[in-house]
């Protein structure tokens, strides 16, 4: 045996338990930005950039034993706020004095759940990046590759002390930016109630109240699945002020994309049937069976636009 | 030093000095980083699309990656003796194999992008629209089910009332 053989057969042992190990840290990592998402209370600045655009918005979250509240304030132009509850999404939106409400009759938002962490590893390879400091915070990048071109890829940045995440980069099949989400400034803990309600809250602005609740929508469905892309829910619901959709969620773990069905009766304006989008988000609308079908999802164009081709109705018999 | 830079970049040295300038910079690390620094400044004032991070690095590690065509150097008899060479050869092979384990075993897992080359030229290019008006109402109903608010909280929702999204017009 020459001593380069030996040295191959060395590398063939140690392979496989050196991707492993490094699997189950990167998991880890994943599960304490989990965990620090649900448990910490903080405020921070944060810019959000997609192509050439930056907007500044300032996050408060606040935990206490009843369940957290958060909110979310736009720095620039409007002052538009979000306030999220355990079921409850209030949009205010000074410009229109509209507040939107997303109100949900199930319980509580889809968790990332630690067994779909794993699970993630199907689709992502999952590894450690370089440490960096961002807004003052030692981080650590955790990144997740994507198995095929169907999704993107990201680079998650958490803090290594709390595990807050302080910079998300979405990337492309060409390694990219497409998206990002940057903390600026972060004060973890400190947090008071007053801080999480909105300025606007007080206001009697028009409400408009989109109600969703699972439901069956016969007839509807795929032709074929997106490879890893499961359907997580289907749901009726209202849209806007008056307008009523089906609404059916897939999902491959982290990425989702739903698909909304509007009946196209009593509409005088064609569909456009095209692609538009906004940083990492791609919306494909189609015409089918007499129905507006606009997919919306965080995933790369032909994802969505392969996902609104494969809509299809069949009359339930 | 600084003067020169931002002289050079606004490209009014002539020949002479930006050679004699450039040549500094290969030199002097401070003046690279002055230098990358204003290339920085004036893409943000251009809004140019900033490159990922680590572009440099990923750049200089594929550089690093490509073979070296090594050119022989010609036989000089009596020079090198037969059993010299193999030596020199077999200790490069072997310093090479370390090498290659080293990489292979503390290299994190290579991040090669999928070249969707043959995919994109299969795929009907789709007809480009604008946002649909109505873009911040599906947004807000698709964005509670993206499990990825469990790792980020709220933040993503920033995009249902980004300007982009568009309130709707009164």
């Amino acid at each position: 045996m020459t001593l380069k053989q030996v040295l191959l057969a060395g590398l063939c042992a140690l392979g496989p338990a050196v991707v492993q190990a490094q699997s189950a840290e990167t998991l880890g990592w994943l599960r304490k930005m989990h965990d620090a998402t649900q448990k910490l209370s903080y405020t921070g600045t944060f810019v959000y950039q997609n192509g050439g655009r930056s907007e500044t918005s300032r996050i408060t979250r606040y935990v206490d034993a009843s369940g957290d509240i958060e909110k979310l304030e736009v720095m620039d132009g409007m002052p538009r706020e979000i306030v999220r509850t355990k079921d409850t999404v209030r949009c205010y939106l000074p410009g229109s004095r509209l507040v939107k409400v997303d109100r949900r009759t199930e319980r509580g938002f889809p968790a990332l759940l630690p067994e779909r962490i794993t699970a993630l590893a199907r689709h992502y390879e999952i590894s450690l990046g370089e440490t960096r400091r961002i807004a003052g915070y030692d981080c650590q990048a955790v990144v997740l590759t994507p198995r095929d071109n169907l999704r993107y890829g990201y680079r998650l940045y958490a803090d290594v002390n709390s595990g807050m995440l302080l910079q998300a980069v979405t990337l492309d099949a060409a390694g990219e930016p497409v998206e990002q989400f940057t903390f600026t400034q972060l004060a973890i803990g400190g947090v008071t109630r007053d801080m999480v309600r909105s300025r606007h809250a007080s206001r009697s602005w028009r409400v408009e109240e989109a109600l969703a609740a699972p439901a069956h929508l016969a007839g509807w469905g795929l032709s074929s699945e997106l490879p890893g892309f499961h359907k997580i829910v289907e749901l009726k619901r209202r849209l806007g002020e008056s307008r009523s959709a089906g609404q059916v969620v897939y999902s491959d773990g982290l990425a989702a994309v739903s698909v909304f069905i509007e009946s196209l009766e009593g509409r005088s304006d064609p569909v456009r049937t095209g692609l538009a989008s906004m940083g990492a988000i791609h919306i494909y609308t189609r015409e089918v069976a007499n129905h507006m079908v606009t997919v919306v999802g965080e995933a790369p164009a032909a994802s969505v636009q392969r996902i609104a081709d494969a809509v299809e109705y069949r009359r339930p018999q | 030093m600084k003067d020169k830079l931002s002289a050079l970049m606004d490209g009014e040295l002539d020949d002479k000095s930006a050679a004699e300038l450039i040549e500094a910079l290969g030199r002097d690390g401070e003046a690279v980083r002055a230098w990358r620094t204003y290339q920085l400044i004036s893409d943000a004032m251009r809004e140019s699309r900033l490159l990922s991070a680590g572009f440099t690095a990923r750049v200089a590690e594929r550089l690093a990656k490509e073979p070296t065509v090594l050119a022989p150097r010609a036989h000089v008899p009596g020079f090198q003796t037969e059993s010299r060479r193999w030596y020199a050869l077999s200790a490069a092979a072997s310093l090479a194999a370390v090498a290659l384990v080293g990489w292979m075993a503390f290299a994190p897992p290579q991040q090669v992008a999928p070249t969707p080359v043959a995919q994109v030229q299969t795929e009907i290019k789709p007809n480009i629209v604008p946002l649909p008006t109505a873009a911040n109402d599906y947004l807000l109903a698709h964005q509670g089910f993206s499990p990825r608010v469990s790792l980020q909280g709220m933040a993503p929702y920033v995009r249902t009332v980004s300007e982009q999204a568009v309130e709707p017009r009164q």
